[in-house]
């Protein structure tokens, strides 16, 4: 019983980063219809960087994750003005465009920081939290409360904000969008730039309690995309319930079965889902499909 | 006709320059060049995006290997008994994945890749874990067991000049046409009686095929299996040669095979640096040349002796 509770607990941690590396995709999906193949390397060089800037630089921590998620904010920002956007509307092509830019940046990765697995320490010290015979670092409630923040904030962005509504409408129909004078590729870029930011926080609120690798992107946004098609892609919300079902059933089966087949279980709920139900389980916000 | 005669020629100038160097490039060329021609096949003709072509690669290598192991039979019989089982694979994943389009199909054959690179991994019992199978039995022919770069480089190159040589009829007869309008649009081929999903079902099988017969002969010839090469990593790399030969051209594939292959010899002493190249190189081809780099080289002269002409007269 009490590794039931573990095995859920913990399952709900990692459950809320796929969470967030998944809206992460729904940000630029809804903005521009493209899957960003790159979103799980956004994540790690977040970490990297304010891995890097606390134990190089020095900084504290709270500045060195701040800046951290700024500079991949920027990165994004770039990716998309340089690389994406000259690409036009064609979703293929953006793909595989998106899969070269992941390309690029993890092995940026191993030649800046070698293949070694780096640590970011705890932001509230390392002792653990004891709930009802099931145990928790103290990171795991950092990671909880700022993912649950994040999708609040997220949704109430995208639903009630003029800004958030110009996101939409450009997904929608983005020739309708223009016509009504709304920038396009403004919003383009901006949806990078807060992908990439919204990836960078992930990374780095996990990295206190998983080490961080430079080749460690892939999985991770597979894992937020199993989250998004779970979810139904284009619903901030949707994807958090879709991260943490994943991140619980994963956590289970790590438990119960084997800790080899873990990654596994991503890809058969992913194509169970694809296959049966390719709107997810609360259905999209109906946006674009291209 | 006149390429194949050429192609010929060059192989056997380079068996004969007696460099293992050349040889070893002109095996791995050949090698690569048919998983290459059949991803080029399924996404430059028929439209269909895949990244896990490199599963149908490790499933012939590791089907063929186990086969000519464990039953103790020809490795010629087993090279045909693992394609017949990826080619049946085939046929059932593409039932079920090409009812999904774009960046949801993406998805799926890359995590249809990641499954089996798992099981490669994990499944100790029948593959050896990561440690992988040792003494994969070479290919023999009538006795003579073919082990050396030498002796195994017509054999590959007669498989694969044979598979473009089908490739390229096939796209010039009538199926190839009924191909290249899925390719352009599914909904079009339809109206016109173009049994989409059968043929698109097709074409994944005969690019299965092509695949695991590479990674089968690739098995025999190199005598040890790990499941490193069959990665994701290697699904993106064909995908890299088959944009470089501008994906929907057959000959186009031979090149951009050669090119990366050359590029990855020569980015060796850069180290780790080699896979920001292919990145870059990824995003610049389908930015700059999406019809391949031969397309822009071939294209450059042809406009400067036009310019010439235009100021003559």
């Amino acid at each position: 019983m009490q590794e039931l509770l573990q095995y859920a607990l913990s399952g709900l941690v990692t459950g809320s980063i796929y969470g967030l590396i998944g809206v992460g995709f729904v940000a630029i999906y809804n903005a521009t219809g493209i899957i960003n193949f790159a979103q799980g390397d956004f994540a790690i060089l977040g970490a990297m960087l304010a891995i890097s800037l606390v134990s190089v630089a020095g900084l504290p921590l709270w500045l060195a994750i701040l800046l951290a998620i700024a500079l991949v904010g920027l990165i994004a920002g770039a990716i998309e003005r340089f690389a994406i956007r000259p690409a036009g509307n064609n979703v293929i092509r953006g793909i595989v465009i998106t899969i070269g830019v992941g390309i690029v940046l993890q092995g940026s990765m191993a030649v800046i920081w070698g293949t070694d697995a780096f640590p970011l320490p705890s932001f509230s010290g390392d002792a653990p939290i004891r709930l009802g015979g099931a145990t928790l670092p103290s990171q795991a409630v950092w990671i909880l409360g700022i993912a649950a923040a994040v999708m609040v904030a997220l949704n109430l962005f995208y639903r009630y904000s003029y800004l958030g509504k110009l996101f939409r409408a450009s997904s929608i129909n983005p020739f309708a969008a223009k016509l009504i004078g709304v920038r396009t590729n403004t919003m383009s870029s901006m949806s990078f730039v807060l992908s990439g930011s919204l990836g960078a926080l992930a990374g780095i609120i996990v990295a206190p309690i998983a080490l961080t690798q430079y080749n460690g992107g892939l999985s991770l946004g597979i894992k937020g995309f199993v989250a998004c098609i779970i979810g139904g892609i284009g619903n901030p919300v949707g994807v958090a319930v879709g991260g943490l079902l994943l991140g619980v059933l994963e956590a289970f089966s790590t438990g119960l079965l084997s800790s080899g087949y873990k990654d596994a279980i991503a890809f058969v709920l992913l194509l169970a889902f694809l296959f049966f139900r390719p709107e997810g389980l609360f259905g999209a916000l109906k946006s674009g499909r291209r | 006709m006149k390429r194949y005669l050429s192609m010929a020629v060059v192989l056997a100038a380079v068996c004969l320059s007696g460099s293992d160097y050349l040889i070893n490039l002109a095996v791995i060329v050949g090698l690569y060049s048919l998983p290459a021609l059949g991803l080029a096949l399924l996404w430059g003709y028929t439209g269909q995006i895949s990244l896990g072509h490199a599963a149908f690669y490790g499933l012939g290598a590791y089907g063929s290997a186990l086969l000519s192991m464990r039953l103790g039979i020809s490795p010629w019989l087993s090279i045909l008994l693992a394609m017949a089982m990826v080619g049946v694979i085939c046929k059932g994943i593409g039932w079920l994945v090409f009812r999904l389009h774009g960046h949801l199909l993406a998805m799926a054959t890359l995590g249809m890749g990641i499954i089996v690179h798992i099981g490669l991994v994990e499944m100790h019992w029948l593959t050896g874990g990561p440690n992988g199978l040792t003494g994969v039995p070479p290919l023999s022919f009538f006795g003579w067991e073919l082990i050396s770069s030498t002796q195994v480089l017509p054999f590959i190159w007669l498989v694969c000049l044979a598979a473009l040589y089908c490739s390229e009829n096939l796209i010039r007869s009538g199926m190839g046409l009924a191909i290249r309008t899925v390719g352009e649009s599914e909904m079009a081929a339809a109206s016109l009686g173009v049994n989409v999903p059968g043929l698109k079902q097709a074409i994944l099988v005969l690019s299965g095929l092509f695949a695991a017969a590479s990674g089968a002969l690739y098995a025999h010839y190199i005598g040890y299996l790990s499941p490193g090469p069959f990665d994701v990593g290697f699904s993106i790399k064909l995908l890299l040669m088959v944009a470089i030969g501008g994906f929907a051209q057959i000959w186009g594939v031979v090149f951009g095979v050669l090119f990366v292959t050359i590029l990855g010899e020569l980015l060796k002493p850069l180290g780790g640096y080699d896979i920001v190249v292919f990145g870059a190189l990824l995003v610049c081809v389908i930015l700059y040349c999406p019809n391949g780099l031969l397309q822009l080289a071939m294209r450059m002269p042809f406009k400067k002796t036009l310019a010439a002409r235009g100021g003559e007269s």
